[in-house]
Order: structure tokens, then sequence, then C-alpha cells
């Protein structure tokens, strides 16, 4: 199995991955004064910002009140999925040195882009727990039990990207254009994805529509267990698991064909 | 010989690198619409058709011109870059050091880096933690361990590399140039880190253009030219024979470049090089005082000759002339010149005093019509162990009568 070489080596090198990681949270954050309040801090206030329109400018539709907490759930996933993309188009670039001298399996980078923005975000659940707590305690929201499925919606989401970001990688080494390709598609998918309103907010007879956009189930599925508390249905799993296994597939297939020339070309 | 099998060996590798125009090519875009396969583009030879093995405890020095292929060989040794064809074994634990700190992120402290370039390297987190204290000893940057690595000097960065390198123990050390960018006490250190490497069996393969450093420290060294291995041996002799390779190259070089001016003569008879050996029979453009020398030429005579008299004239780079000689001068009457010849003139003590010196090299008439006559043909330098100034700088010796005394 051709695709799965680049997961093997990268499951090899999860220390180095790791480690990547924490080099690159940490960079990110030293100088500043309030150091790793940052990736509270910037969440908290998005929060506030949506928390404030929702309730004095725009009037949300009924069944997605408290629309603040709806949103923010999906702009972080969402930030997760985009930004860990841009930063996999650009990681061999910006590690060019290390992949020109050293003996590290190239793997590593998109693994560590990837996981970087993970850290984001996981940084930001505890936000986003607490808001969810206030509004259970205020009343606006009823706490339930499918909440729990939350680990593995974002479990699967996180390959799906991994294997994305494979794919995007690579093919950045070799194209110029992959990061304007990219960024473009990632712009029309959001609007695409139910990232802003609720599935139901689709036409039935368009709804089809999304169960052809691989991103789509992991954002009803955020939806279902951090907003609506109710279990994810049967085939939303079935789509987020083959999202999961085509994108691993496709993107490992792509980086283990043009791995051998990433050190030359990049 | 030695029963072991190799650490390293190599197998015809070659390898072209693809330089492809990305203009056409360079979109996904157009890949896609063009339905073309990867991008097409001529192939560039970094290396062609090398072999060697390399035995356990052997340090095997890479020598050669930029672009020879040096470093293409070392990142195909290190599995950087996929041989196009061929292939290369190595057994044991590889290190490659590349570039000393490549890896080092600036934003991040000295302990973080270990880390990471210790992980990219190969070793494991326990090995890291093991071998942390000697990294930071060997290094010497104790104080500045978690101040970001932006804020250390050059040397404490290159020490710093060095030494994760070194501690990762590999069985197989692949070096490129980097004692070049230490001081001399780090080089010195570094030097003996590899003498160490040596004596417990360990490989080295290193590529330098310190010629000497070469012959002292190897025992055998490979020449590339062009991508291939033009010599396979003991350093000493590879070392010697590049050298010479490249001062005659020089002086074809210059004859090449002497301009019209600088030329004159029917051709009837041409000058194909020029050489100046020193005693050991190096074209080195050196030559020490009090030693011998060779002034030599390689002639080419278009028809046979039965006139013809071959000359060298030394002078000052201002110009004075500090010996004029020929084979006519010197009573030598010409009987036949046809096709190559070549045309040495040995003096057995060098009487110069320190200073640049021009040669003047010629193929002659015996009335003095040059076939050809090269001015200023190349240059040499005449060192001494005295600082006496002039021209001549005989064998000589002082006397001294009276109350006269030296310290030494």
């Amino acid at each position: 199995m051709l695709f799965l070489a680049p997961l093997r080596r990268t499951i090899r090198q999860r220390a180095l991955v790791l480690a990547l990681v924490r080099r690159e949270l940490s960079a990110r954050y030293r100088g500043g004064a309030l150091g790793f309040l940052w990736s509270f801090l910037n969440p908290l206030l998005l929060l506030l910002v949506y928390a404030t329109v929702f309730r004095f400018v725009f009037s949300p539709r009924a069944d997605v009140r408290p629309y603040a907490l709806f949103l923010f759930g999906g702009v972080l996933v969402w930030g997760f999925g985009s930004s860990a993309l841009l930063d996999s188009v650009e990681t061999f670039r910006a590690n060019g040195a290390l992949l020109r001298k050293t003996t590290v399996a190239p793997e590593v980078f998109p693994a560590s882009a990837v996981g970087a923005r993970l850290a984001h975000l996981l940084l930001a659940l505890p936000v986003l727990a607490a808001a969810i707590a206030f509004a259970a305690i205020s009343g606006r929201v009823r706490l339930g039990l499918p909440l729990l499925e939350f680990p593995l919606v974002l479990a699967l989401m996180v390959a799906t990207v991994f294997g994305a970001s494979l794919a995007c990688s690579a093919l950045a080494v070799h194209y110029g254009d992959v990061r304007d390709i990219v960024a473009n598609l990632l712009t029309l998918s959001f609007f695409v994805t139910p990232v802003l309103y609720p599935v139901e907010a689709v036409p039935e007879r368009w709804r089809w529509l999304m169960r052809c956009n691989p991103w789509a189930p992991f954002f009803t599925g955020l939806q279902d267990t951090l907003f609506f508390f109710r279990p994810v249905p049967a085939s939303d799993w079935a789509q987020m698991g083959a999202s999961a296994i085509l994108s691993l597939a496709i993107g490992g297939t792509v980086f283990e064909k043009l791995r051998d020339a990433l050190a030359e070309e990049a | 010989m030695s029963a072991r099998e190799p650490a390293v060996s190599v197998h015809r590798v070659s390898k072209e690198y693809r330089r492809y125009t990305r203009r056409e090519h360079g979109t996904l875009k157009s890949a896609v619409l063009s339905r073309r396969g990867a991008p097409a583009g001529e192939g560039v030879a970094a290396l062609s058709e090398v072999s060697f093995d390399v035995d356990p405890g052997e340090t095997l020095g890479v020598i050669g011109a930029n672009g020879s292929g040096k470093s293409t060989l070392l990142k195909v040794l290190a599995g950087i870059v996929r041989p196009t064809r061929g292939t290369v074994d190595v057994r044991g634990r590889l290190a490659a050091l590349l570039e000393l700190g490549a890896g080092f992120h600036p934003e991040i402290s000295g302990r973080e880096n270990v880390e990471i370039t210790g992980l990219l390297l190969g070793l494991t987190r326990r090995e890291i933690a093991d071998r942390f204290e000697e990294i930071v000893r060997f290094a010497g940057v104790e104080e500045f361990l978690d101040a970001p690595v932006k804020t250390y000097s050059s040397g404490m960065a290159v020490r710093l590399g060095f030494a994760i390198a070194a501690a990762s123990d590999p069985d197989v050390f692949l070096v490129d140039e980097v004692l070049a960018v230490g001081d001399e006490a780090f080089a010195h250190r570094a030097l003996e880190k590899f003498s160490d490497f040596e004596r417990v069996g360990k490989t080295l393969v290193f590529v330098s253009h310190d010629l000497s450093l070469v012959a002292d420290r190897c025992r055998r060294a490979l020449w590339l030219d062009g991508g291939r291995v033009v010599a396979d041996g003991p350093a000493a002799e590879t070392v010697a024979r590049y050298r010479e390779r490249v001062a005659t190259e020089e002086g074809e070089r210059r004859l090449r470049e002497a301009g019209e001016n600088r030329r004159v003569g029917s051709g009837t008879a041409t000058i194909e090089s020029v050489r100046v050996k020193d005693g050991e029979g190096k074209a080195a453009g050196r030559l020490h005082c009090g030693q011998p020398a060779t002034l030599e030429m390689t002639v080419e005579a278009r028809e046979p000759l039965s006139d013809f008299v071959f000359g060298f004239q030394i002078s000052t780079v201002a110009g004075t002339v500090v010996l004029g000689v020929n084979t006519s001068t010197d009573g030598m009457a010409p009987e036949r010149l046809s096709g190559r010849a070549s045309v040495a003139l040995s003096l057995p003590s060098v009487d110069l005093a320190p200073g640049v010196y021009m040669l003047d090299a010629a193929v002659h008439a015996r009335d003095g019509a040059p076939y050809d006559y090269r001015r200023d043909v190349l240059r040499f330098e005449v060192t001494a162990d005295s600082a006496a100034t002039g021209i001549w700088s005989p064998r000589r010796g002082w006397a001294f009568s009276g109350d006269v005394r030296w310290s030494r």
C-alpha cells in the first residue's frame, strides 16, 4: 500500500513532529509579553465580538441561538483546517534548508504544520468549553451526552486535513500556483460548507450538494455534538470516514510519488 | 586489506539533476491542462559512474573544484537525494553534517534547538538527554542555553551544531567543509573529535577545499572532476596530483588569456603550456629561495624545424630582467625539432629574494624572429627564510671580528 508509507514514517518520527510543533508554538509566542496567553485571548476576543454583534446588530435565525456560540465553534474548527492547509503549502519552502541539509523524513514538515494548527485549536477549546458551560448555566442550551462524540469528529477531520496537507505540500514544491489554488478553493468552500449556517438552512433539494462536499460532515458533526447536543447520524459518520480514508490515500500517493524530488526542488 | 565489510559502498552511482524551465511547466494548472507528466528538461549530470568503498575506521577526503560533484556525492551518501542510477550502501548509523547549525531556529533557545537538531540527526529523546551535558560542554554555551539562538555569536552556533552532530555518535560521519567556518580553536577541537572517531573505528567522509588538511588527516582521498572520479588513492599522492593539475590549468588559462600584444610570433611552432615546478616536482606556483626549481614548456612544431631556440626570461613585476637565457646563449646548436616536445630548464638553486616574478617563454629562430613569444606567461612567488630585499639572494655567510655579539 503505497499511500501508507508517508503515514508510517510520520508515526515513526512522532517525537520529531512533536518537537517541531513545540518549536513552532514557542517561537510564535516568544517575545510577546503575554506569551501563550494569546492563544486564549485571541479566541476570547473573537467570541466577544460575535456575542456583541449578533446580540445588538444582526438578528440570527431562531434555530441557531445563541448564534455567537454556534459561529464560534465553526470558525475555530474552520480556522484550524484552512490555516493548516495554507501552512502546508509553505512548509517546504520554509524548511528548505533542513530538507536539503539533513536526512530528515520530509513527512514531518506537513505533519508539524497540521500539528501546530491543531495545537492552537486545542488551546482555544477551553474558551469554547467555557462558553458552552456559560450558555448551559444561563439556560440557553441544554447539554447532552453526544458532546462526547466530538473528539472522534475532530480526529477524523485531522486525518482528512493531514491527507490533504501531504498532497498540497508536495505539489507546492513543484508548481508555483498551488498556493493560489488552495487559497481560492478554501474561500469558495467556506461558503458551501455549513460553518456560518446549520445544514437545515440549505433547501432540501440542494442538500445532496452537502454530500459531495468532503468538509461538510465535520461541521455538521461539530454542530451536532457541541451545539445541538444530538448524536451524529450514521450517514455522517460514514461520510467522515470516507473523507478521511480518501484524503489519506490520495494525499499519501501524491506525496510518495513526489517525495524523492522534494530535497532537490524545495 | 580489510576482511570486514566496507562501511560505505558506492557502486556506479550517477546523478542527473533535471534543469527544467519553470516558466513553461511551473504551474499545476498548465501541467493539468497540457496533460503532460512531470516537467521535462535537459539533465545535468552531477555524478557519473562513481564507484568506491570506504572501510570501517577509514577517513576519506573528497577533493575537487567547485561544481565537481562533491556535495552531491555527500547528499547521495546521506540519502538526501536519490541517485539516478547505481546503488549506495551505508552500514551503521549515519550522520550528515552538511551545514553547521542547519535546522537551528533563531527564535527558540539553545536548549530547544539541541533537542530538535538531535532528533533530526536520528537521536532519541533519551539519548539527547543523556548527552546534553557533553554537547553543552563541547560547545561552551553553558550560560546561554536559555537564550534564543539569534543572540548567539556565529562561533557559538557553529560549535553547538558541531557538538550535537558529534554527540550523535554515528558509525559513518559525512562532513561538508565545516571546519572553514570556525576559529582556530574550534577547528582544533573538531579535528581532535575526528581523530577520536577514527581511533574507535568510525568512518569519516569529508569534503574540503583545504588540501593540506586532507593530505594530513586522511589516509585516502578521492578526487572528483565533472562528476567523475579522477583519482582515488593515498591522500598525499592524490592531493599532489590535484595541485599539479590546478597549477597546469592555471598556466594554460593564462596562456589563453594572454593578449595578442603579449604573444607574438609566426606560429610555426607554438608553446602549449608553461610550468614552474619546485624541488619536489610539484607545479605549485611557489618556490623557495635556495631550493631547486624547473622551468618547463611544451612546444608543438607545425612542421619539422632545423632552426629553433628555446628561451626563458624571468623578470620582476616592475619589469627588471633577472635572467634571460636560451638554448643559443647556452651554446646549443639546433638540429631538428618536430611534433610535440617538452623543454625543461633546471635551476639547482633559486637564488631570488622573496617576491613575485614573471616568466616569459619563447621559441624563435636563431636570428631572433619569433615563432611564439609569450610575455608574462605565468607568475610565481618566491618565499625565503630571510626577509632580504632586492632581487639576488645568494647563499651567504656572515663573519665578525672584534667585540660583536648576537643573542642567538
